[in-house]
């Protein structure tokens, strides 16, 4: 009875027992209002899981938090909030190990000792939304310390850290946002949800 | 008259400015710019209760509209209308079945604001009685052509939309001019719960009719998480219209309810 009683007991806190979290803070322009909020809201209900959301439409701040186990991405909550119709400015996740990742810019005091690296790359654009998109992406990473795109040569001249970036990954994360490199290409359905004035011509492989 | 009604309309327009405002929803008879979120859903009903000098009309729609993705919404809109003529026929039908397409083409965000601009294009279809009035049930195909701009903040709401109808078998062809300002009383909460003013105008010029007329109306609006509840009264500023068509007065019922 005893036994019975203790397997019941280790069950139910196995059961009851919290799943570690992940929590995610966002920075997000373009709530204009609290239906706004709500569209926000909805689009993150699809990660099945979400928990503890809040949204401070004054302030633009959204947090939540996600099963540690699943891994949310930084970039899949990005993605996440432009399909919503918002601009993500700045993500922060605390991983339930301790671990934090963020996108937003490294400050200068962290680069000064680090080996930095100037380079110019071809960027797919058109205009000065394109320009706005390519230097948010790039902003994201960490170790960039300039960055400045030309519509008219399609060149980004960006300086990074070279060891936290490289070539690479940095056109790998303006692929991601949208906007073909030589590296990289950007997804067709990304591609497709570009505003018209941003539909550049795509680079052949 | 005329006189009266330009400074009623002015002083409407200067009273919207000088409320204390915070925040706000979707405007009720004029159009937004702002789609929420790719992938959802939105169930509408506005039934309109209006009177012409043509007659009385009680127009019943059920529209639901999908957002396919951030930039890109459909929708269809099934009315029923029903009608007591001053000619003396009366009767219910079916009215013009309408479909809907918008498209987002500029969006520049900022800290509890945004400003979005929109192509939008409205299709109706010649399933409805020949009842002549514009909008709810002429019998005809039309195709209307226009932009949507909407700036919306913490504060206060404001949404334009400049489009044109055109109808092939007629000379019913327009040019409207949508400005719509939304104003809450209660401060901005998420999840929100709100109780909105808004102030909306209309114009329409019929140049092949030498027609126009300026509607004004005044709505208010309860909106929970995801449902409103929509109430407003149109009435005419200017009523330039030919005999028959012209406006006298609207009363607005409505309800959104979005999943």
């Amino acid at each position: 009875m005893i036994s019975l009683f203790m397997s019941f007991l280790l069950m139910s806190t196995v059961a009851f027992a919290q799943k570690p979290m992940d929590a995610f803070e966002v920075q997000v322009d373009g709530l204009g209002c609290p239906f706004c909020a709500y569209g926000l809201e909805k689009k993150f209900k699809e990660f099945k899981g979400i928990k503890e959301v809040k949204i401070d439409i004054e302030t633009g701040d959204f947090s939540f938090a996600y099963p540690a186990e699943k891994a949310l991405s930084l970039a899949a909550v990005v993605s996440q909030v432009e399909k919503a119709g918002y601009s993500p400015m700045k993500t922060v996740i605390t991983r339930a190990n301790g671990l934090v990742e963020t996108d937003a810019p490294l400050e200068v005091k962290d680069v000064a000792l680090a080996a930095v690296q100037t380079k110019d790359l071809f960027v797919a654009g058109n205009c000065e939304m394109c320009e706005a998109r390519i230097l948010k992406a790039t902003s994201r990473l960490e170790g960039i310390t300039e960055a400045a795109w030309d519509s008219k040569t399609k060149m980004l001249h960006i300086s990074f850290d070279s060891k936290q970036q490289s070539e690479n990954s940095i056109s790998q994360a303006i692929a991601l946002a949208g906007h073909d490199t030589k590296l990289h290409k950007a997804q067709a359905s990304t591609y497709e949800t570009l505003p018209m004035c941003c539909k550049y011509e795509r680079l052949k492989n | 008259m005329k006189n009266q009604f330009k400074s009623l309309w002015f002083i409407a327009i200067l009273g919207a400015f000088q409320w204390a405002a915070f925040a706000q929803g979707p405007p009720i008879t004029a159009d937004k710019p702002i789609m929420l979120g790719g992938g959802s859903f939105t169930a509408k009903t506005l039934i309109e209760h209006r009177k012409t000098d043509g007659g009385t009309f009680r127009y019943s729609p059920l529209m639901l509209h999908y957002v396919i993705h951030s930039n890109a919404l459909v929708a269809l809109h099934i009315p029923r209308i029903s009608f007591d003529l001053a000619s003396g026929v009366s009767g219910q039908s079916l009215a013009d079945v309408k479909l809907l397409g918008k498209y987002q083409f500029l969006r520049i965000d900022g800290t509890g604001k945004t400003f979005r601009m929109v192509a939008k294009t409205l299709q109706t279809l010649p399933t409805g009685a020949e009842l002549g009035v514009m909008e709810l049930s002429a019998g005809l195909y039309q195709g209307y052509y226009g932009l949507v701009a909407g700036y919306e903040s913490l504060r206060y709401g404001i949404s334009m939309e400049l489009g044109l109808n055109h109808i092939p078998q007629g000379d019913l062809d327009f040019l409207q001019h949508k400005l719509g300002f939304g104003l809450p009383l209660l401060k901005p909460q998420y999840p929100n719960r709100q109780i909105n003013l808004f102030f909306e105008y209309n114009s329409q010029w019929l140049w092949s009719q030498k027609g126009y007329q300026l509607l004004y109306a005044q709505g208010i609006q309860y909106a929970r998480k995801n449902i409103t509840f929509d109430l407003a009264y149109q009435l005419p500023l200017v009523n330039d219209m030919p005999e028959g068509m012209q406006f006298k007065r609207s009363l607005f019922l409505g309800s959104r309810f979005t999943f």
